[in-house]
């Protein structure tokens, strides 16, 4: 029935075998040649379908290639964070760029940033950057609470981050998990501006108001989109979104008459024993451009930190806000102090 | 002397390269953990006098079951239906019910939040509020791996000896033959695909942080992913999981070793059970099921709508998860070959390499990651730890027992007459590797290499920490765009991966086909 006697069979598959071990290695050998010189390797916590855009931007412009990690939402800004302290022996990345400006202190505190003054940051507010070069701060966010029109009436609408945990809203309400992401930095900041008692006060009183606690930011979004909560504590970006797929949502800057909006300007760092340290600091230089500010407002709703870059009408100033007096590296020790508390409020 | 040291070495030709295989095994997934260990932090010890950790772990375990009981619920009839019914069109509808057990778990939870998502194509805040939570996420795992019970339990009733099933079907109605004789005969592999199904739920995290659902998995996951980062600590808390882990594979050991994959093809054929008057409703369930089975991917369809940018958007990404995984799948076939075919043959070591393989897949893949990070990113390896090598020898690690696995079913199911022959004869083991075990198994071989391809494919949480800048798999692409890229495009990734999937599948079916 027209079987191949064993003897050829056997010849055949010995001789894919050996194909097989050619090709597995011929693929490695492929694999392993493809990284060059002329490139530079960034990680960044800024989301993929906003930073990616600006990368490819920079190829077009400098011929320099860009290889990127990016973070998931889950673990905004702690994966590549956390993936950079691993690696310290042995940097793979050139350039840093986190969504906010606590992370890169992290960084900071285990000597693994080379400070760099850029020729383009002399533009941006002095507040908001390193004299010492070892971070710069662009294109900042804010933290707001996204409100679902449909729930709560123009009357009735939240001013402050304490309406998450009033009763008047129990089980209405969401944050993104504030062991991951701009909500670490958040509640971090809470403690830095209102001390333990109080904050661990106002984290309980969410529980109590059986807050939702999401998985990220952007399902904070979705779950005030869908009419699941009436509000919830967001980043301005994710809100943004919101806005721009015409959901029926408002946007609220909280405590602009007391403790102000939290404000997180994205950072850049050029690490220090990168492979591409040359490249890395023309990347530095090109995150830092007017351009590339314009380019966050228009697609993310970034809050430029120049003066001259035009904003779009939905896009605030950080001047324009009141703003939380922030200091973030005192932010950043607090982060690590109060990991072992948050951990026990998330049941994890 | 040379020649007699040459002659001694032939002689011992086996367990040298058993011993090759086994350093392979060692350095590619044993050391990476080893190295993990070494750093456990003591003080992380102290998590496990925390009754809030047992309570997690516990939670986790009844979930864990649950999802198993739902998929035994599904899969068990509707695998005697598939496998040894005249069910029409009964291979056809396996086929399609089985599809999203190949999928990373998280593309169906999506293509789910399409369907009952409260803004979903038939959502409304009820649904929704059914899928964000425990129920949710065992109905979603449960759909998802259900076809895994399914396979193996049709594939069990296939292999149970004809004369048993004919013998009773003389004297019992279908209904009887099928349980008292069938589901009985095939609990080995039913077996194995409740402890599949228990370990997958246990150590899966896209899916439930996705749904909000805490699971122990996720208090590992937070010592790697949140500030203080602990991978010492994070191994420290997943000890319990290790005497979980030896139980699952005690009990893989008591009721489906080497019985399990009666798969691969050594089945008698045989008329099917005729249904008679239960036919159309046996018919309607299974058209259900597997309808239920691909209602997301369809949701994905319809949310991706034909939106522009998927090309734009997919980059390299498909490119880069094939190629891994087709040189990570060659390499975990030609390592099973060896250590499957040893393990099968009962031969010395062979039984710990096994264990080393399976502990490597059932250890939490974080940590894993974690150690694959410090053993290979020294000045020596950037060529691998850079490139995606160090994604193959991560899919290596991570997925190699499925090799082993699969060609040590295959050969237990034959006789070792041939190769004691040509033993005798005066062949040595590479020669009755080549010429006996390869072409008597080509099929089961070349379908170990099929699943550890699809396998390699779905992965995300092995290579999520340490892939290589700009060459990230299709997985890992559509996982960090899921949460703000644009719904459609994502969807658009997210069916690229079903296409290359189920391209894949069909390739290796024709392949097994073709060696019959």
């Amino acid at each position: 029935m027209g079987h191949s006697p064993p003897r050829t069979n056997a010849k055949g598959l010995a001789a894919m075998m050996r194909t097989l071990s050619l090709v597995a290695g011929a693929l490695i050998a492929i694999a392993a040649c493809k990284s060059s010189s002329n490139e530079v390797v960034v990680y960044t916590s800024v989301d993929q379908v906003f930073s990616e855009p600006v990368f490819r931007a920079f190829e077009r412009e400098s011929g320099v290639r860009v290889r990127a990690v990016f973070d998931t939402e889950e673990t905004k800004s702690t994966g590549v964070l956390n993936r950079l302290i691993a690696e310290a022996d042995r940097p793979q990345a050139d350039v840093f760029w986190s969504g906010d400006p606590v992370r890169p202190f992290l960084l900071i505190k285990r000597n693994l940033v080379e400070p760099y003054i850029s020729p383009n940051a002399s533009g941006l507010a002095e507040g908001l950057r390193a004299a010492d070069g070892t971070w710069t701060g662009f294109a900042a966010r804010a933290r707001v609470l996204l409100v679902n029109k449909n729930k709560v009436g123009k009357e009735d609408l939240p001013k402050s981050i304490r309406d998450l945990a009033n009763p008047r809203w129990k089980g209405q309400t969401t944050i993104a998990n504030p062991l991951f992401g701009t909500t670490t930095m958040h509640v971090a900041a809470l403690f830095a501006a209102w001390g333990d008692d109080a904050t661990k006060h106002f984290m309980t009183d969410l529980k109590a108001n059986d807050v939702r606690i999401a998985s990220s930011n952007g399902e904070v979004k979705r779950l005030v989109v869908a009419g699941e909560v009436a509000f919830g504590l967001t980043d301005i970006d994710d809100a943004n979104e919101a806005i721009k797929d015409g959901a029926p949502v408002e946007v609220v800057y909280p405590d602009q008459d007391g403790l102000g909006t939290l404000v997180m300007p994205t950072t850049v760092v050029l690490m220090r024993g990168g492979p591409h340290t040359a490249n890395g600091k023309k990347l530095v230089d090109h995150l830092l451009s007017a351009d590339v500010e314009r380019q966050m407002a228009e697609s993310a709703a970034h809050m430029p930190l120049r003066a001259d870059v035009p904003t779009p009408a939905t896009v605030r100033r950080v001047g324009d806000i009141r703003a939380m007096k922030t200091d973030y590296a005192k932010v950043a020790d607090e982060i690590e102090r109060i990991q072992p508390w948050l951990r026990a409020w998330s049941g994890l | 002397m040379v020649g007699s040291l040459i002659r001694a070495l032939r002689r011992r030709e086996q367990p040298i390269v058993l011993a090759i295989a086994g350093a392979a095994i060692v350095v590619l997934a044993i050391l990476p953990i080893a190295l993990v260990l070494v750093g456990v932090d003591l003080g992380g010890l102290s998590a496990l006098a925390s009754v809030r950790t047992w309570t997690l772990l516990g939670r986790t375990l009844a979930i864990a079951l649950a999802v198993v009981l739902v998929t035994l619920a599904i899969g068990v009839p509707l695998g005697v239906l598939l496998g040894r019914t005249d069910v029409p069109l009964r291979r056809v509808l396996w086929l399609v019910h089985a599809f999203p057990m190949f999928l990373p778990p998280f593309l169906p939870a999506l293509g789910w939040f399409h369907l009952f998502g409260s803004q979903g194509l038939i959502g409304s805040s009820g649904t929704a509020g059914v899928l964000f939570g425990d129920l949710g996420f065992v109905l979603v795992l449960g759909v998802t791996f259900a076809p895994i019970v399914t396979s193996l339990t049709a594939l069990g009733v296939m292999g149970v000896d004809a004369s048993l099933e004919e013998s009773a079907r003389i004297v019992a109605r279908p209904w009887r033959v099928s349980s008292r004789i069938l589901v009985p005969a095939a609990a080995p592999a039913v077996a194995l695909s409740a402890i599949v199904v228990f370990a997958l739920a246990l150590s899966e995290i896209g899916v439930a942080m996705f749904l909000r659902v805490d699971l122990y998995s996720a208090a590992v996951f937070a010592r790697l992913g949140g500030v203080d980062f602990a991978p010492g600590e994070a191994l420290a808390l997943a000890l319990p999981l290790v005497p979980i882990t030896l139980a699952l594979l005690a009990a893989e050991r008591r009721f489906a070793a080497r019985r399990s994959f009666a798969v691969l093809g050594l089945r008698a054929a045989r008329d099917p059970l005729p249904l008679r008057r239960w036919r159309v409703p046996a018919t309607l369930a299974c058209v259900a099921a597997t309808v239920i089975s691909i209602a997301p991917l369809v949701a994905l369809a319809v949310r991706y709508g034909g939106a522009p940018g998927v090309a734009e958007w997919a980059s390299d990404a498909p490119w880069n998860g094939l190629l891994a995984s087709a040189v990570a799948a060659t390499i975990i076939t030609m390592l099973g070959l060896i250590i499957g075919h040893a393990s099968a043959r009962r031969l010395p070591g062979a039984t710990l390499l096994d264990s080393a393989c399976m502990l490597a897949f059932v250890m939490p893949a974080a940590i894993l990651g974690v150690g694959v990070m410090k053993l290979w990113n020294s000045p020596d390896t950037q060529l691998v730890y850079g490139t995606l090598a160090i994604v193959v020898i991560g899919f290596v690690a991570r997925y190699v027992v499925v090799g082993v696995r699969v060609v040590a079913c295959a050969v237990a199911q034959s006789s070792v007459h041939l190769e004691e022959a040509a033993a005798a004869s005066g062949a040595r083991f590479g020669r009755r590797l080549v010429r006996i075990v390869l072409p008597v198994h080509a099929r089961g071989i070349a379908f170990a290499w099929l699943l550890a391809l699809v396998f390699c494919l779905r992965d995300i949480e092995t290579v999520i920490l340490f892939y290589p800048p700009g060459s990230e798999p299709l997985t890992v692409r559509i996982f960090t765009l899921e949460a703000n890229g644009p719904p459609a495009v994502v969807a658009g990734l997210c069916l690229v991966h079903v296409a290359i999937t189920a391209a894949m599948i069909t390739l290796g079916a024709l392949v097994v086909r073709r060696r019959r």
